[in-house]
């Protein structure tokens, strides 16, 4: 730890740009983190689903959605990081301050229920993905939901971070299981060249879930505050722009595998599914056994990493908008609202797979709708916060990036409210 | 405070802010946007009352002793175009819901950051006092306008009164800007908190704040609530000092937290402290400044007291008094010869308790326990825990005494591993 820490003094007393390239990287590898962690964790339990049904069910016609999903995920949380940096202070921080107690009382109700609906489908993803490994959910999810709380609970926090940083590698078993599935390269490359919309209910949908699933409520207030918690300023704010850049480029590398894998064997061979585990069976005899372990690995993964951070950062945000202590250095009697909370949002979520005739896929299809309700309010509430000259002094978004970001928080709403129209009626 | 045939009471700004104004004719003047008060004085008077017009949704500032009445809704004599004048408030005044309301303050009486809900006045004849700072989760529902149904239930269910969580204004210190820490400096309540609590304060806040905060200390309370700080903290918090104020707050900090503290600097700006400390402190610092910080001769300091065997304890005690002021440990007592190898040691109680003239050779225990120089910490938290002593003296290749560990220096280094 010593160690470390005194490496990054050095390399942030010396690392500024220009001088010697492997500075410049050492300060860069200190300071990553959040946007990649972010970017990571939001492809959950759901974000695979949809990828999957998106392979699935439209084969490589979707592919091309991910070329502006990453675009929209670099404004969105470029703005962010770029909040947290400036301001020092959290998103649910700068809200509360500047739309007072009313507006961020309810906000924060609704954002943890529909936090609570993500973890609900994070365990369910977990309970999913050790099933086809054999494993009972009845084992499964309270063994992960204990692992997870101690995790946190009982471990240090630092430790917790790098541990999540590691993780991020095992995304790297859908690149693997992409190129078991023995792709024809020309023919996705195509599929890039030539955008294909079609203007059916189905085909639509999918597209806005992609978009949905890419863009959730959490993750702006997760990133803020885990750049907060780097405690930079605004000279090393470009390591942090890199970082989210590199996250958000990831994301839509995972997911483009996912979505081909699919294509190229469930969909060519017309098998339907349903869910993430459904996908990584039905793709044993298509693609052979390790393929479909390597994808249910990547679900687990993905799972348990979106479980563990949901409910922390959730009761992060609660706390810092209503002031109540939250730290992880505090005892629990010291910050009993936050160890409540994250306790109560673990294992009610936990709880509630192991309850029998658990509509869950009703649980998860509501707790998008949710989610794509309160996206648009959140991006709003960003936008003009971002363009606060009092928080942001000359940080504030240059007009084109305010045309850029308006546009997309635009598209955005009309897009979630969109899909809640949709699957509404 | 001339108190009139009025009763005093409470109010909360919650209540006041929103409500409508009225002239004396009952003509709607406007709705109250905020209030104006003096922060300077200890219980600070409302001074004015800003408004958005009704009539051309202009946002004008009103005396407050024009107010005639504040019971539910403002009543104002008829008013003339000069009474209403354009926001600009005196030095010393500020908007109090602009300035506090959902904003972070600190808690000084127990040591804790909070968030104010509300303010509570206290309503004496037509004046308002700033007494109380609300931050329970009582004063949160009546903001959201829940507080009546969430009362109702809990009384029900659970037979429950929730009540207000108030904080005397004497107690908070307001943190939102840094002009508001520079305005309470006469009366900077931060310095009521103990160091170690002030760092934990510190380092809960957000950056901007944390820097005003600290530098609103004084040189000795910085000093203190310096050496509690993250190591990663207090290297930002010294950078954004000048050479000079750096330097004063660093002396002031015992030798082995300031070498640690320096050594983490980058190197200039360490340097540029380093030549505007005073000369001797400076040559200490460099001294424990060569030694790798995990080892032996990082956790070291050297000041500490050394004498000859044959001084007699009078005297020793003498020296104790005049240079306690600058040593970090005084509790025990090395005897050396001329080549600086230890002879013996004492403790302080060994020497209040031995006859005047006694020599200290006479008294000292000569199985000393040392440490060399470049032995690692782990080794030496072993030798704390087995020879259960305050303190360990470091010797150098030589056998000479170059500095002493305090157990307190090491604390800091397994202290986050017990338990774990």
């Amino acid at each position: 730890m010593a160690d470390i820490h005194f490496g990054v003094s050095r390399a942030l007393r010396e690392g500024l740009p220009g001088k010697k390239h492997w500075k410049t990287l050492a300060l860069f590898l200190a300071l990553v983190g959040p946007g990649i962690i972010t970017s990571n964790v939001d492809n959950d339990a759901g974000g695979i689903t949809t990828y999957s049904l998106a392979g699935a069910d439209y084969g490589l016609a979707l592919l091309w959605t991910l070329i502006p999903i990453t675009g929209v995920l670099i404004v969105i949380q470029e703005m962010c990081a770029r909040m947290g940096v400036i301001s020092g202070k959290g998103l649910s921080d700068l809200i509360r301050e500047r739309f007072g107690a009313r507006i961020t009382f309810y906000l924060m109700i609704v954002l943890f229920l529909a936090n609570l609906g993500n973890a609900i489908s994070n365990f369910a993803g977990v309970a999913a993905s050790l099933e086809i490994f054999g494993v009972s959910r009845y084992a499964s999810v309270p063994l992960s939901a204990a692992f997870v709380w101690w995790l946190v609970v009982k471990g240090n926090y630092k430790s917790v971070e790098k541990v999540f940083l590691y993780a991020c590698v095992f995304y790297l078993s859908y690149i693997v299981s992409g190129f078991m599935g023995k792709p024809d390269w020309g023919e996705i490359g195509a599929s890039f060249l030539r955008p294909e919309i079609r203007l059916e209910k189905g085909f639509l949908t999918m597209a806005v879930g992609l978009i949905g699933t890419t863009v959730a409520p959490w993750m702006q207030f997760y990133l803020q505050s885990s750049v907060v918690d780097k405690g930079l300023k605004a000279e090393n704010y470009q390591y942090i722009r890199m970082d989210v850049i590199i996250g958000s480029v990831m994301v839509s590398v995972v997911a483009f595998f996912i979505i081909m894998l699919c294509a190229i064997t469930l969909f060519q061979n017309g098998v339907r599914i349903e869910s993430a585990k459904d996908a990584a069976q039905a793709l044993a005899p298509l693609a052979g056994e390790y393929c479909a372990w390597l994808f249910a690995f990547g679900l687990l993964n993905a799972s348990l990493f979106a479980a563990s951070i949901l409910p922390i950062s959730t009761s992060y945000t609660i706390c810092e908008a209503f002031g109540w202590e939250s730290s992880l250095n505090r005892k629990f009697l010291e910050a009993p609202q936050f160890y409540g909370l994250y306790s109560l949002m673990i294992f009610l979520s936990a709880g509630i797979i192991l309850l029998p005739d658990m509509p869950l896929i009703g649980i998860m299809f509501y707790s998008q709708v949710i989610n794509g309700a309160i996206l648009p309010v959140i991006l709003v509430f960003m936008l003009l916060l971002v363009n606060d000259k009092r928080i942001m002094g000359k940080y504030v978004n240059g007009r084109l990036m305010n045309c850029i970001s308006w546009l997309t928080v635009a598209v955005l709403s009309v897009l979630s409210l969109g899909l809640i129209v949709v699957s509404l009626f | 405070m001339a108190v009139g045939d009025e009763p005093r009471s409470f109010i909360f700004l919650s209540a006041i802010l929103g409500s409508r104004v009225f002239d004396s004719e009952g003509r709607a003047v406007g709705r109250v946007l905020d209030l104006g008060g003096n922060i300077q004085e200890s219980y600070p008077p409302v001074t004015h009352v800003l408004l958005r017009l009704e009539k051309d949704n202009r946002v004008v500032q009103l005396p407050w002793r024009k107010v005639e009445s504040s019971n539910g809704e403002l009543i104002v004599p008829s008013l003339q175009p000069e009474d209403l004048r354009s926001p600009s408030l005196a030095a010393g005044e500020l908007f109090l819901k602009d300035a506090l309301l959902d904003k972070q303050v600190v808690d000084t009486d127990g040591a804790k950051i909070r968030r104010v809900n509300d303010l509570q006045f206290l309503k004496a004849h037509k004046a308002l006092y700033l007494v109380h700072v609300d931050v329970g989760f009582h004063g949160l529902l009546r903001r959201v306008g829940l507080q009546r149904p969430a009362r109702y239930l809990l009384r029900k269910l659970f037979d429950y009164d929730m009540t207000d969580q108030l904080i005397s204004w004497k107690f908070v210190q307001p943190l939102s800007s840094p002009d508001l820490l520079r305005l309470t400096i006469a009366h900077n309540r931060l310095a009521q908190i103990h160091p170690a609590d002030l760092a934990d304060i510190i380092e809960e806040l957000d950056i901007h704040q944390r820097s005003a905060v600290f530098r609103s200390l004084d040189v000795e309370t910085a000093a203190e609530t310096l050496e509690e700080t993250d190591p990663k903290i207090q290297v930002s918090l010294i950078q954004d000092l000048d050479m000079a104020n750096a330097s004063d707050i660093i002396e002031e900090m015992s030798l082995s937290e300031a070498a640690d503290l320096l050594g983490d600097l980058p190197r200039d700006k360490a340097e540029g402290i380093l030549r505007e400390m005073e000369q001797e402190v400076a040559e200490d610092v460099k001294e424990l400044l060569s030694h790798p910080e995990e080892k032996a001769g990082g956790l070291m300091t050297t000041a500490f007291l050394r004498f000859a065997p044959a001084t007699r304890a009078d005297e020793a005690l003498e020296t104790i008094r005049r240079e306690a002021d600058d040593m970090d440990l005084i509790y025990y007592l090395y005897a050396v010869d001329g080549e600086e190898h230890i002879l013996g040691v004492l403790s302080l109680r060994d020497l209040l308790t031995a006859k005047p003239e006694t020599a200290l050779a006479d008294i000292m225990d000569t199985r000393v326990i040392s440490v060399d120089i470049e032995e690692r910490k782990d080794r030496i938290a072993d030798d704390f825990a087995k020879y259960g002593i305050m303190a360990i003296p470091v010797v150098d290749a030589d056998e000479r005494l170059k500095g002493v560990i305090l157990f307190k220096n090491l604390l800091e280094v397994v202290a986050p591993k017990l338990g774990r």
